[in-house]
């Protein structure tokens, strides 16, 4: 019969399994997760979902060379036929030039829990709370909705040769919801917490809904490829300019993907705008306490009244760049863990009025690069879009797209919100908590050609 | 092997789902192995090996469908999460209007394994890390002749690894399958003053390592690389305006996964992805609408030998077929699964696909490509044209959810003057709707070529291995505008 085994069982015979082998450092990782959804579409559930898993990350290293595997089989026997083929196929490998030792002295991770437990076994709340978004969108206007909510625990035990061992566990609850009046005409809302009781279904589901009701009868830009002030709801904000996290990876500053190379200490943005990685803290929505190297994780200022002040290293980056881990590994690309963007002192009322001519976006989709090295992109608004004349909202568009590079956008913010929404779906990966944020000049063009009438 | 071990597992699943109520039951062993490894600027990263095996669970209890997964492989854990599932299911009825009903698709009991050459099994780290050290070597060497152009950010990852499923379903379907696949992956940024140009290179095919070979790989990325230096060092500004556009296979391949396969999705029809991917510009009553020319055709092949999408028999255990989904311009077939075409009276085609243990079928494009055509060569197609573009490869492109209004940016890019190409042209944008691009098509070549593409579906996301493809496709009298 199989032995399982739990996760620090699982950890200790794994460096144990490597040590006897010979390796001069090892790192096991379990993460074991607990998700339950509920996706729903013309306002009825299409499906709901539990999966549990436990997977294993394997580091080992020797005389310089290095080997990464991950694993799904918790199984003592088949873990350490693992990482006896990982140990044969990293000693068949050359020397690696960016190995990096691990630190001598190891780190004991025991933070206190501090999830919310009720999302460990959520799928009793999952009904309510689905029934609850799609009332407030219908009675906020809309005909149909459709949406997923998922909440889900995860949690990641270490333990490395070194001496670090530790656990943490995070939790959260995503809800994201579209409602419908016409196929033109549609809203969109997320509510998205670390706990039950900072979670809004309703407020997402009359958001949608309300935004589902004014853009009836939505109309076409007049012209072509004119710049715009842009009002990006948190949901926009934090998928274009929330980007700079990424793009402040080490490795992607050395793989030429991303646009902050030789920016080190350089205004890159207006000086409005502040961007923080932050591993754990109130409120976040993937929260760590140590990152995949066993380095305990941080507040990281990226940019700092527009300065880039820091890149996100893990051990390997670090040496190479003359820096110190910012707790960000990646055990071979460092990366964001929550991203928060400053607040300004605005209102959202406020800023709408400052905007002469303009556009309010509240949600976008399927942005992609041109170029990473120059940060050029488009994306393509959709839900809520509006036109704003002379500080009044005038009329709600359809068909459009933003062109711009992430740069120009940064360097172009005029005004944030003081109020502030965490955002995770599907096209914001990092979590991120972000305002409203107004920009000047994007460019926004539309296709070329007619559209079939859409029906309902 | 691992999946014979656990197949009882899954048959065990699905009886007892059946035990617990459930009208339907479906499970699912899935997983797979694989070697990768990683070239940063010509320096190895650490080899990558992933071994990661699941089972998943689906059924249907009073019209509503529920969903599990687990890597936890012991009788009792596949029980309670059989349990949990049915349990969850049964909870949601209450909130389900559209009953779920998964039809009488015709069942299938097949053993399929694809064939390699080189087995990818167990692929040597060090043999895959020689490989890319070769090709980087040869794009450095390009630096030597390119007029001040450097290449100093090179991304490459090539990865080997086998596919392996059981699935099994309460209407008798029984599938076994191994696909082994090569996968590469590349990021090329070129400089010149403080000029950039960067490439995105996917290729992928199922088979052995000989894929390598037959795809001439090195000759690939270099040829790439040598574009790069000539789109900075030669490219001129691009004409504006409406003209007649050639769109290379690369381009005709995105267009028709974009804009023709995507909303023909029946799923995106019906709602069912409407939060996430989207819905579509057609109605479940757009069968025969004409959205195209009458050169317009466009297929859907889940059965071409080595292609990245490759899946003779989908995930929900039916057989699947060539999908004819543009044909003269008129739309003649949706992608349909067990319960799409159970509630659109029509018969399944067999295009559900999962990512992962982990993940549920969902429809999902196979190989979508544009039929090829009459013109025997490119520049048979190209005299055609007395002033236009020949949009060779893209960059960013992008479309909306509806799939109606679409953008894609030329790299590799030609002006044609009387029915040649001329000079290189910087960054054409052809920013279109759905009706327009296909209203417009003139003619097609004869060459059919694939490009190797992961697309994103679903929710939890789904990257799924597939091929997009065709011809040199003309269009005539559309609109380009100039990027930068």
């Amino acid at each position: 019969m199989a032995t399982m085994m739990g996760p620090d069982e699982s950890n200790k015979f794994g460096v144990g399994v490597a040590k006897r082998l010979g390796a001069d450092e090892a790192i096991l990782m379990t993460g074991i997760s607990n998700e339950r959804m509920a996706r729903f579409a013309n306002s009825s559930v299409t499906v709901t979902k539990n999966v549990k898993e436990s997977g294993q990350v394997v580091y080992l290293a020797k005389g310089g060379r290095r080997i990464i595997g991950s694993s799904s089989n918790p199984e003592r026997a088949s873990l350490e036929r693992f990482i006896e083929l990982l140990y044969k196929s990293m000693m068949s490998l050359p020397k690696d030039e960016g190995y990096v030792p691990l630190p001598k002295t190891g780190h004991t991770y025991r933070p206190k829990p501090s999830h919310d437990k009720k999302l460990e076994s959520a799928e009793g709340l999952l009904a309510d709370f689905v029934e609850e978004a799609i009332g407030a969108a219908e009675s906020a206007g809309a005909r149909r909705t459709a949406g997923s909510l998922e909440a889900g625990v995860i949690s990641h035990h270490m333990m490395s040769s070194t001496g670090t061992f530790g656990s943490d566990t995070s939790a959260s609850i995503l809800l994201n919801i579209r409602a419908f009046t016409d196929k033109d005409a549609s809203g969109h809302g997320l509510s998205c917490s670390s706990t039950v009781r900072g979670f809004h279904p309703a407020v997402a589901g009359e958001r949608a809904g309300a935004h589902s009701k004014m853009m009836r009868n939505a109309r076409q830009l007049d012209g072509e490829g004119k710049t715009y002030s842009v009002l990006m709801s948190p949901t926009v904000a934090s998928n274009l300019l929330g980007m700079v996290g990424e793009f402040a990876s080490a490795f992607s500053v050395e793989a030429g993907t991303s646009y902050l190379v030789d920016k080190m200490g350089k205004r890159v943005a207006s000086e409005a705008f502040e961007l923080t990685d932050v591993g754990k803290g109130d409120g976040c929505l993937s929260a760590r306490t140590f990152d995949d190297e066993g380095q305990p994780t941080q507040r990281t200022k990226v940019v700092e009244s527009g300065v880039l002040k820091s890149y996100l290293h893990n051990l390997s980056t670090a040496k190479r760049f003359k820096a110190k881990s910012t707790g960000n590994a990646g055990l071979i690309e460092p990366g964001p863990w929550n991203m928060e963007i400053g607040a300004g002192d605005s209102t959202y009322e406020e800023m709408v009025k400052e905007i002469k001519h303009g556009l309010v976006l509240t949600s976008n989709w399927y942005t992609r690069f041109k170029n990473y090295r120059t940060g050029e992109f488009s994306t393509v608004p959709r839900d809520g879009i509006y036109l704003v004349e002379s500080g009044e909202v005038k009329a709600p568009i359809k068909g459009i797209r933003v062109s711009d590079s992430v740069e120009r956008m940064t360097s172009s913010i005029r005004l944030l919100s003081k109020e502030r929404e965490w955002v995770q779906w599907w096209e914001v990966d990092t979590p991120t908590l972000c305002p409203w944020v107004l920009v000047d000049g994007a460019t926004v063009t539309k296709a070329y050609g007619e559209s079939p009438p859409q029906g309902s | 092997m691992l999946l014979e071990e656990y197949k009882d597992l899954a048959d065990y699943c699905v009886a007892e789902a059946r035990r617990l109520g459930a009208e339907y039951a479906e499970a699912r062993v899935h997983g797979g192995k694989g070697t990768g490894f990683l070239l940063k600027n010509g320096e190895p990263q650490p080899s990558m090996i992933d071994d990661s095996f699941g089972i998943a669970a689906r059924v249907i209890v009073g019209g509503a469908m529920g969903f599990g997964a687990t890597n936890l492989l012991s009788r009792q854990k596949v029980k309670d999460l059989t349990v949990t599932t049915v349990k969850m299911a049964k909870s949601s009825a209450p909130l389900v209007k559209e009953r779920i009903t998964m039809g009488d698709s015709k069942t299938a009991t097949r053993k399929l394994r694809v064939a390699e050459k080189e087995p990818v099994e167990g692929a040597d780290p060090n043999w895959l890390k020689s490989l890319l050290l070769e090709i980087d070597r040869s794009v450095v060497k390009l630096e030597a002749e390119a007029g001040g152009v450097r290449i100093p950010n090179r991304i490459m990852v090539a990865s080997a690894g086998v596919e392996e499923k059981y699935v099994v379903t309460s209407d008798g379907s029984k599938v076994e399958s191994r696909v082994p696949r090569f996968h590469y992956f590349g990021i090329l940024t070129a400089l010149k003053g403080g000029e950039a140009a960067q490439r995105m290179i996917q290729q992928g095919e199922t088979g052995g390592l000989e894929i390598v070979k037959r795809i001439r790989l090195l000759e690939l990325v270099q040829e790439e690389a040598q574009t790069l230096v000539e789109v900075l060092g030669e490219a001129e500004k691009s004409p504006t305006g409406i003209m007649d556009v050639v769109l290379s296979p690369e381009l005709s391949g995105i267009a028709a996964h974009e804009s023709v396969g995507h909303p023909q999705e029946a799923d995106r029809i019906l709602g069912r992805e409407g939060a996430q991917a989207g819905e579509s510009y057609l109605s479940k009553d757009s069968l025969g609408m004409k959205v195209g020319s009458e050169e317009a055709y466009v297929s859907d092949d889940p059965t071409l030998a080595h292609s990245n999408g490759y899946c003779p028999v989908d995930d929900e255990g039916v057989v699947s077929k060539k999908r004819q989904l543009l044909v003269g311009g008129k739309i003649t077939e949706f992608l349909q699964n067990r319960s799409t075409s159970s509630l659109l009276g029509v018969k399944n085609n067999g295009s559900s696909r999962s990512a992962g243990f982990d993940r549920e079928p969902i429809i999902r494009m196979s190989n979508t490509f544009v039929e090829p055509g009459d013109y025997a060569t490119t520049e048979e197609l190209i005299k055609e044209v007395r002033d236009g573009i020949y949009l060779k490869s893209f960059t960013e492109w992008n479309i909306d959810d509806k799939r109606l209004n679409q953008r894609y940016t030329g790299l590799e890019a030609y002006r044609i003057k009387d029915g040649e190409t001329t000079a290189l042209v910087r960054a054409p944008v052809l920013e279109i709707t759905t009706p327009a691009l296909w209203g417009s098509v003139k003619g097609r070549s004869k060459r059919l070529e694939f490009e190797a593409a992961n697309c994103g579906k679903g929710d939890p996301m789904q990257g799924i291995p597939v091929w997009t493809g065709g011809p040199d496709t003309l269009l005539a009298g559309v609109r380009i505008v100039g990027g930068s």
